[in-house]
């Protein structure tokens, strides 16, 4: 019997799926609605269009559902050199996209994750007595909602502007290039078209924040959890807000192209686009349940509680309304952000992957 | 990684269970209460030490395990000197580096490995941590009621005369009632054994104690013994406030610490011998002399010979006869802030090494020298046969 339910194949998907196999569910237990099979397909155009050469995230960036053994230890194995492990305890060991995309690639073939991946996309969740029905596709009695992100986000006066392109798209540089937005992505941009030579100008409401990770570490943890899951909906969601705003990495990889460009009067920052042959915008995804058809039907359907921009959800990434001791639906990924303000990384879908595999096994 | 208060116990008392169940084979193995002594001091600082980490340590980059375990480990030390813990250096340092490289590889690798959610639960371990600390408070627990159960029991011996010689063959407390004497001497023949405020009158030897160990002896008296005072072969003692009298012993040592280089340091310490050969004598034993009164021996007053080591420190020495303090014999020796007066020269034999030396180091032995007091002796220093001094600053 199909007990478990996947919608979406991304990384969270896929880190779910890995999980509640390490937790003993059996691989005809679970199936994947996803109309990839490549569960780093996205993730892998996005990081190509920036041209992403490294992780982020540390050595714990990665897709099995344990935090050891990371990359840090693969890449040891694989270079039989310490230095990785002595990197990663000094929070300095950043794996290569290559290599972490070789390793999604090496959990998939091993997992067996592919015989388990219906192509499809699933348009809406019903609910019945056992458990949730999915676009005709069977009955679940716990359902994992890995939708991803519901799309790019591009300013409204841009949108039709013929020089704008978003950053996770395709995209080469022109002789001048102005970069909305302050976060990873952007300072990715201003880097890479300093790189191939052309002038940038950045665009940006505000002076990027500089911190190792999104979200700061006591929040990936229940030292800084609890206090955020006690916190009431407004001050949450002022939270939220707070800690999502975009951010990116202090370090020299940054600060060194960018002074020498700013001396040679190659990077500037303005307050407005201006007549710069291409417009990037560097601006991140449309943010907020309503952007994503199926989470906006199952609110409105269900008439789910919501604070600004996010489902309510319990702290252990379950719907409040829809779960109950027999059934499960819980999210995942950004749209879980509500119980872990990180969840859109990889420690993100690792945490609601291991509440929820508590809620399969014991049910 | 952010731990919770309640997730920095738990892992650390996970990463001490493999050393604290070392401790305890050691401690069955050896029948000795030190690695288990050592295992609570390395406990109660670390837990202590946890609860000052949290509020200031949001996250612990897993660098800082290096620094902070150095800083454990001083204070670990520190507990252990002034508990008075008799470990070994080499056990306690042995241990606590298995206990640390122990929590980096279960805080690094096996915890994250073994338990899914161990870095979002902060270091917390559920059911498993609670059974840890049980058992932990447990294992305590059962070592303070052993412990309080082997006390040795309490003898009174009630005031009055008692015909010895007295043999204590049991671990015991024995503790004279006022007035309390025993004719005859007081023969130990167990280990974990204390006589306090008994005066011993004649006997071969006023108190004999050989080959047994965690003897102390406190506040007792011994007068007019045959051959020595207090008499201690193969064996390490700790005498506290004794007096001596051996006049009309004029054979006999005051007290005598021998042959017991490998049973720990002896301490004796405010203690008076009147007379005797030598006041204080130690043949190849570790010991510290100290704040002890000596007066007139007729051979020596404090000496530290064949091979011994050790402190005599702050010791008052009195017409002793040829030699104050000896050092002798392969023998080194902390010789620091002593008064030594009167000291007779013995001109009998025409022996040079008995011309009333304030302080004397001879054969081969090594003395680092302080802060004596030499001044109203015939000679103050004699250094004789390969011997060194080293002057203490």
């Amino acid at each position: 019997m199909t007990r478990v339910g996947i919608v979406g194949g991304g990384l969270a998907g896929f880190v779910a799926y890995l999980t509640l196999r390490r937790g003993g569910v059996e691989p005809d237990e679970i199936m994947v609605l996803a109309p990839e099979s490549d569960p780093a397909a996205a993730w892998r155009r996005r990081a190509a269009a920036i041209r992403q050469t490294h992780m982020r995230s540390e050595s714990n960036g990665h897709c099995l559902p344990t935090s050891f053994p990371g990359l840090a230890v693969r890449d040891a194995r694989h270079r039989r050199s310490l230095v990785p492990l002595v990197r990663s305890v000094c929070d300095r060991y950043h794996p290569t996209v290559d290599e972490f995309l070789d390793h999604v690639e090496e959990l998939r073939v091993r997992s067996d994750w592919s015989a388990r991946v219906r192509r499809t996309r699933v348009e809406q969740v019903r609910v019945v007595d056992d458990g949730f029905e999915l676009d005709g596709h069977g009955v679940f009695r716990h359902v994992l909602l890995a939708t991803g992100h519901p799309g790019n986000a591009v300013p409204e006066k841009l949108r039709d502007d013929p020089r704008a392109v978003h950053a996770y798209e395709p995209h080469d540089y022109a002789a001048s290039v102005c970069v909305v937005g302050a976060g990873l992505a952007a300072a990715t941009e201003w880097v890479n078209a300093i790189t191939a030579g052309s002038t940038v100008i950045s665009v940006r409401r505000r002076e990027p924040v500089r911190r190792p990770l999104n979200v700061p570490r006591p929040y990936l943890s229940r030292r800084g959890l609890a206090t955020f899951q006690r916190l009431p909906a407004e001050r949450r969601v002022a939270l939220l807000r707070e800690l999502l705003a975009p951010s990116y990495p202090p370090g020299r990889e940054w600060d060194e192209p960018l002074a020498r460009a700013a001396a040679e009067s190659r990077f500037r920052v303005e307050a407005a686009v201006n007549g710069a042959d291409q417009l990037i915008c560097a601006t991140g995804f449309l943010r907020g349940y309503r952007h994503d058809t199926l989470l906006r039907r199952l609110v409105d359907e269900q008439e789910l509680a919501t604070a600004d921009r996010w489902i309510v959800l319990n702290p252990n990434s379950t719907v409040p309304a829809l779960t109950n001791e027999s059934r499960t639906l819980a999210l995942s990924g950004v749209a879980g952000q509500w119980a872990f303000p990180a969840a859109d990384t990889l420690m993100g879908a690792r945490y609601s992957a291991h509440a929820f595999l508590r809620r399969c096994r014991t049910r | 990684m952010s731990y919770t208060l309640k997730g920095r116990l738990q892992s650390r008392l996970a990463a001490l269970a493999a050393p604290l169940g070392a401790a305890y084979m050691i401690s069955l193995t050896t029948r000795e209460w030190w690695p288990v002594g050592l295992a609570a001091a390395m406990v109660a600082v670390v837990v202590a030490l946890d609860l000052a980490y949290h509020p200031l340590l949001p996250y612990q980059p897993g660098w800082l395990a290096l620094p902070l375990g150095l800083l454990e480990l001083g204070l670990v030390m520190a507990v252990v000197l002034g508990l008075h813990v008799r470990a070994p250096l080499a056990v306690a340092l042995g241990l606590f580096a298995a206990a640390w490289v122990c929590a980096q590889l279960l805080g690094q690798a096996v915890l994250p490995w073994w338990r899914l959610s161990y870095a979002e639960d902060g270091g917390e371990l559920g059911r498993t941590g609670l059974a840890l600390v049980a058992a932990v408070a447990t294992l305590f627990v059962a070592s303070a009621a052993v412990w309080y159960a082997q006390r040795p029991p309490i003898v009174h011996l009630a005031s009055g005369v008692h015909r010895g010689p007295l043999v204590i063959d049991r671990s015991q407390r024995l503790v004279g009632d006022s007035g309390a004497v025993v004719v005859g001497g007081i023969v130990v023949r167990h280990s974990d054994v204390t006589i306090s405020h008994v005066t011993v009158v004649g006997g071969e030897n006023g108190i004999e104690v050989d080959e047994v160990d965690r003897v102390v002896l406190d506040h007792v008296t011994v007068l007019r013994p045959a051959l020595d005072g207090i008499h201690v072969r193969r064996a390490a003692v700790r005498i506290h406030a004794c007096f001596v009298d051996m006049r009309g012993a004029p054979f006999g040592q005051g007290i005598d610490i021998s042959y017991a280089m490998d049973k720990g340091e002896s301490v004796v310490k405010g203690c008076r011998v009147v007379g005797g050969q030598e006041g204080i004598v130690t043949h190849s034993a570790m010991s510290m002399l100290t704040h002890n009164r000596v007066e007139s021996a007729s051979l020596r007053g404090i000496s530290m010979t064949e091979m011994s080591m050790g402190g005599i420190e702050r010791n008052t020495v009195r017409a002793a006869k040829g030699v104050g303090i000896l050092c002798g014999d392969h023998s080194m020796c902390e010789i620091q802030h002593n008064n030594v007066a009167g000291t007779r020269a013995d001109a009998a034999g025409g022996d040079r090494t008995r011309a009333g030396f304030g302080i004397e180091v001879e054969y081969s032995s090594e003395a680092e020298l302080s802060g004596n007091e030499l001044g109203r002796n015939p000679a103050a220093l004699g250094v004789f046969i390969n011997s060194v001094i080293h002057w203490k600053r």
